[in-house]
């Protein structure tokens, strides 16, 4: 009897190892959850090693406090990719990519914005090329999140706080032209927003905000690139497909609220 | 035997010679100063800025889109086809940053336009 239970124990055993590593090799490892203040950093190791420097850390959330996602990605023309912009030192150098404000001269909160990458470089500009390339390694910001997201309403995931009240309590004022860089636009015409039916029954109603979505990227950050369907309703969005990144997950997978919070997108009320 | 004038011999020669390079100099400041042709630099400058001018006019125009007609859709599409091959010759960072972004509003310029002929169908 003894033998018959060790013998189905070891027959269980071995197939939940199996199934575990059946698991493992189709959604690999499970990533960790990042911190509030790590959530939106990016990491661009392009040439660094070339120059025997380290990878440089973005920090999302420090420039989206101060700009809209359209300055960057659409007037500066950072890819929506990480890795997709491929940004050299010269083109910083010559005032591009993150050369178009860390410049040493554009003054933003009453500080001299740095310079990013200059031409002929010293030892005493070690400190400053430390200040962005900085992965693994122990750098003093200026800017300290915990500090920065105090007065700032939260939220549950992602940075934790709520960026759009932020932004409509007037705590935050990310700017949408930058000199030099953006064209100037007539102002955008107010965009509806519209409720999407998920295909999930029982499942509240996406209320799509139309309306912060323009004011934040325009129009071309996101068509056709990201939404390529003309009518609504004739393209077909899947959980899936958002999780792996595409259509809303361009956004919401890595920089805006994550797809963990489900009702802040499916936010309508369902009718008993 | 060759024919060698007397007076293009020694000292006459090079009065002559000075005296032709103070007419030319001369020359060149009074077109300058007339505001007549100007230095190849100076053109160069000028053709940058046609592009960038081109680049602003045609791409200050996405917020509008929406209430373009297809025609006018149409001509900003073709101003962005007429437009790259200038970007493209720019130096390798302009023309990243440049054609990246002339394409963004090209795209969204088709997308709207395709948008309009599905809307008439």
């Amino acid at each position: 009897m003894n033998k018959r239970i060790s013998i189905a124990l070891v027959l269980i055993l071995v197939s939940c190892g199996l199934l575990c590593g059946q698991a493992l090799s189709q959604t690999g490892v499970k990533k960790k959850r990042p911190l509030p203040y790590e959530y939106g950093r990016v990491i661009i190791n392009n040439y660094p090693d070339k120059a025997d420097l380290a990878p440089v850390v973005f920090e999302h959330w420090i420039h989206r406090s101060m700009f809209t996602c359209r300055v960057c990605h659409v007037d500066i023309g950072f890819a929506m990719k990480a890795g997709g912009t491929d940004i050299k030192a010269a083109d910083n150098a010559r005032g591009y990519y993150c050369g178009a404000c860390h410049n040493g001269k554009m003054v933003a909160d009453g500080k001299t914005v740095f310079q990013a990458c200059s031409r002929k470089v010293n030892v005493e500009d070690e400190k400053r090329c430390v200040r962005c390339h900085s992965y693994g390694q122990k750098v003093a910001s200026d800017f300290d999140f915990f500090q920065f997201s105090q007065p700032l309403p939260k939220e549950r995931f992602g940075n934790g706080l709520d960026w759009e009240k932020s932004e409509e309590l007037g705590l935050i004022k990310p700017a949408s032209y930058l000199p030099g860089v953006s064209i100037q636009k007539n102002s955008l015409a107010v965009q509806k927003d519209f409720a999407l039916n998920p295909k999930v029954e029982g499942m509240p109603n996406i209320i799509f905000s139309h309306k912060k979505h323009t004011v934040w990227n325009g129009c071309e950050l996101c068509h056709p690139d990201i939404f390529m369907g003309v009518k609504r309703g004739t393209v077909k969005y899947s959980m899936v497909d958002i999780s792996e990144g595409k259509s809303c997950g361009a956004c919401h997978t890595t920089v805006a609220f994550p797809l963990t919070d489900c009702q802040r997108c499916h936010s309508k009320p369902v009718q008993p | 035997m060759v024919f060698k004038p007397k007076f293009f011999k020694g000292k006459f020669r090079a009065t002559i010679i000075t005296v032709l390079l103070f007419l030319g100099l001369a020359g060149v400041c009074a077109l300058r100063a007339s505001g007549g042709p100007q230095s190849s630099a100076a053109q160069a400058d000028q053709a940058k800025e046609s592009w960038r001018k081109e680049f602003d006019s045609i791409c200050a125009k996405t917020q509008d889109a929406m209430t373009f007609s297809q025609e006018e859709l149409t001509d900003l599409i073709r101003r962005c086809d007429a437009l790259l091959p200038q970007i493209e010759k720019l130096d390798e960072t302009r023309k990243k940053v440049y054609v990246g972004r002339l394409r963004m509003c090209r795209g969204l310029y088709a997308y709207v336009l395709d948008a309009k002929k599905k809307e008439k169908k």
